[in-house]
């Protein structure tokens, strides 16, 4: 309920002006649902699965008396995620008045850049993957939409969960004392200082910390530093294309042979461009994170509808994709059964207090800063050059 | 005319000639102790790549005075070309440990990627500045960004926009203990083949005739061309010697770091071209010397623990070098710039 105790008059207001200028479009037959990822380059291979994800699951849903439809639309630059492009696709997006949610962004980074254009449009937005606590809690989430109502919600798990799960993997494996190297970016830091806090709270030492940015391709002398201070586990606080298997190559190089941890930034497969590709048989003992659930409740039915249509095994975020479609069509039959679909009843449907729903990742709900009451973190370990799940583990009851 | 000025930096030479080094072997001392031996290693490995890209920046800029952006990118074909010849050619995919068969595939991988790269950097200079030789010059500098691009481009399109492994052909694992301290060969072989390059680059300017010519043409274009030199013909020696040391700076990177990507050239060649203005932009030795520079200040700042940093010291040292002394260490204006 309390999202719809902060609806004021202006957010009335708005929603008159949407619901008159969504009139024509919902009075039709197409509902669109836009699909907002990185889909070229580096950026595929850990984005492409979230959008077959999203595709399949509304491929697979009917509504009564309307046609979904799916909008795709590709903010990589150069390989990369791209926030200036992700809000421009955004704003594509929100002009298309057929549009009635959005399955995206991935990378936080856009996400920052996305929200407030889908916020001020009252547009839902559903991501797969984004894990940057910043984007919804506290003062940073309410300023990023500017104090209107949540419009943005995501079925993964976030950072400040996410980096003291990995902290609490590494301890539990025996680990004492870490050196930690972040990218310096959103995310990285964000993870790295999550990560550090919990292990130095459970007994371990950080024996040092280093940073480098994207643009850094030499980590020999970092790696001689963190080698000289002897630690028995490393952890990298960044993205695959920050360097991330660079420095795992320099570690195994200058004879720093101990095991390598990371956040989800890492966790991204073994195609091109990935983390164990980059690092080669220096990836070897080698441990990830998701934030989200890996033993999915139907994982085989699942697996096996997903390889039929895209000829592939799912990959880390497939079902978050599917699970966020599953949301969106949910919310849109809701909207039908309160009496009309506009982007605003969609939208409130989906982040009505208490609502949980039957995904293929379980039953998810969201808080009132529209984040996943499912707080799964999954942790995976390189065996033969790929990444093999380990085990998970649950925080809603923590 | 020009034999006269020659004489004239030959006279100059002796006071600078021994108080550099001096100064040299007191730094590398210092650093040697401060730093300890890994890192100091490491800093001179680092150098000397940055040194050998910034030979070229400074080449370019001492004959023709052009700041070369596209260098960085010929720096940066030239590791694609050294995964393409190592791996594809040579079908190597990691050290390979019988001397005579290693000693072999490093000559091969050295002299096809220098000879690529030499050809790449005289058809870039021949078709995208020499029409632009008596143009303004924000032309051939718009010419050359533009160049960056096309080869960005031009390796996106063949090879892709990932991050790639290029085989490290000498054996990484190669080392002998000292004490506590690990020394790897690969490090000093890396510094040997730089240094050897760099020692030759500065006899083939000093002492043969072709030499000669470059020096003549980047203290008067004009009045060398009526002593005879030709000048479109030294002016793309320059090129193919410059693009020659990028492309022996892309084999030691793979080598050593043994990936690459389409983007490396970028910040490559930004250091680099921060070392030439260092050392003085048009000054050979000065380029050399300023890479070992920034290479100390980079590991330097690691050591001290501003890694978060190490962008942002290198680059504040280029801009207090351009306010307070803009031509560099040893000067731009010194008769032994190429």
């Amino acid at each position: 309920m309390k999202v719809f105790n902060k609806k004021g008059f202006a957010a009335l207001a708005a929603v008159a002006i949407l619901a008159a200028a969504c009139g024509g479009s919902t009075g039709g037959k197409t509902l669109t649902i836009g699909i907002s990822l990185p889909l070229s380059g580096s950026a595929l291979a850990s984005a492409g699965p979230a959008q077959n994800g999203a595709e399949l699951a509304v491929s697979e849903a009917t509504i009564d008396g309307y046609t979904l439809a799916v909008k795709v639309l590709d903010h990589a630059v150069n390989g990369a995620h791209d926030p200036a492009q992700a809000a421009a696709d955004m704003t594509t997006l929100v002009g298309d008045e057929t549009v009635v949610a959005v399955v995206g962004p991935f990378n936080s980074g856009s996400a920052k850049a996305q929200i407030p254009v889908s916020s001020e449009a009252g547009l839902l937005q559903c991501s797969p993957s984004n894990t940057n606590p910043d984007l919804t809690k506290g003062d940073a989430g309410a300023a990023l939409r500017a104090g209107r109502p949540v419009n943005y919600i995501r079925v993964a798990t976030t950072d400040d969960i996410q980096g003291p799960a990995v902290a609490a993997y590494a301890f539990s494996q025996g680990k004492k004392s870490v050196f930690i190297v972040d990218d310096t970016e959103v995310y990285g830091k964000g993870i790295a200082d999550a990560f550090a806090a919990k292990f130095v709270e459970l007994g371990g030492t950080v024996v040092g910390r280093e940073a480098a940015d994207k643009t850094v391709t030499d980590f020999s002398a970092i790696v001689a530093k963190a080698a000289a201070t002897n630690p028995d586990s490393f952890f990298y606080g960044g993205v695959t294309s920050s360097g991330a298997g660079l420095v795992r190559k320099a570690m195994i190089q200058a004879g720093l042979n101990v095991p390598y941890y990371g956040g989800d930034g890492i966790q991204d497969g073994n195609g091109d461009g990935s983390y164990i590709a980059v690092a080669g048989d220096a990836s070897a003992d080698s441990y990830s994170s998701v934030a989200a659930i890996h033993d999915i409740p139907a994982a085989a039915d699942f697996a096996a509808k997903y390889k039929a249509k895209f000829g592939e095994d799912p990959g880390s975020y497939s079902a978050s994709g599917y699970a966020c479609a599953q949301i969106i069509i949910e919310a849109i039959k809701a909207a039908i059964a309160g009496g009309e679909v506009t982007r605003e009843t969609v939208r409130a449907a989906a982040v009505m207090a208490g609502a949980t729903y039957d995904t293929v990742l379980g039953p998810v709900g969201f808080d009132e800063n529209g984040d996943t009451t499912q707080k799964i973190i999954s942790l995976y370990k390189v065996e033969n050059g790929d990444w093999v799940f380990d085990a998970q583990i649950d925080y809603a009851a923590q | 005319m020009a034999a006269g000025t020659v004489s004239t930096v030959r006279t100059e030479k002796p006071r600078s000639a021994l108080a550099l080094p001096v100064i040299i072997l007191a730094f590398l001392a210092a650093m040697f102790v401060w730093m300890g031996f890994t890192q100091f290693l490491n800093a001179l490995t680092l150098g000397a790549v940055y040194a050998l890209v910034a030979l070229g920046y400074t080449m370019v800029y001492g004959i023709i005075e052009l700041i070369n952006f596209a260098h960085g990118d010929v720096f940066m074909v030239a590791t694609f070309v050294t995964m393409f010849v190592s791996g594809t050619i040579l079908n190597q995919k990691e050290g390979i440990y019988g001397i005579p068969q290693l000693i072999l595939s490093l000559v091969i991988v050295f002299a096809v990627t220098i000879s690529i790269m030499a050809i790449i950097g005289a058809v870039i200079e021949r078709f995208a500045y020499r029409p632009l030789r008596r143009a303004p010059k924000l032309a051939p500098l718009i010419t050359a960004i533009g160049v960056s691009f096309i080869l960005q481009n031009i390796i996106q399109y063949l090879v892709g926009p990932y991050t790639y492994n290029v085989p490290q052909l000498f054996p990484v694992d190669w080392a002998v203990m000292v004490g506590e301290t690990r020394v790897p060969f690969l490090n000093i072989f890396v510094i040997t083949v730089a240094v050897s390059l760099m020692a030759l680059l500065q006899l083939f300017i000093s002492r043969t005739r072709t030499g000669k010519a470059m020096r003549t043409t980047s203290m008067d274009r004009d009045a060398s061309s009526l002593m005879g030199v030709n000048i479109d013909r030294t002016i793309m020696i320059t090129f193919l010697i410059g693009s020659g040391l990028a492309g022996a700076a892309g084999v030691i990177h793979g080598l050593y770091y043994g990936n690459t990507n389409f983007q490396v050239g970028f910040q490559s060649g930004l250091k680099a071209f921060t070392a030439a203005v260092l050392g003085g932009i048009g000054n050979t030795a000065g380029a050399a010397l300023g890479g070992f520079i920034i290479a100390f200040v980079e590991v330097g700042a690691v050591v001290l623990g501003f890694s978060r940093w190490g962008g942002a010291v290198v680059f504040s040292l280029l801009v207090i070098f351009l306010v307070f002394r803009p031509t560099g260490l040893l000067g731009s204006h010194t008769g032994d710039r190429a």
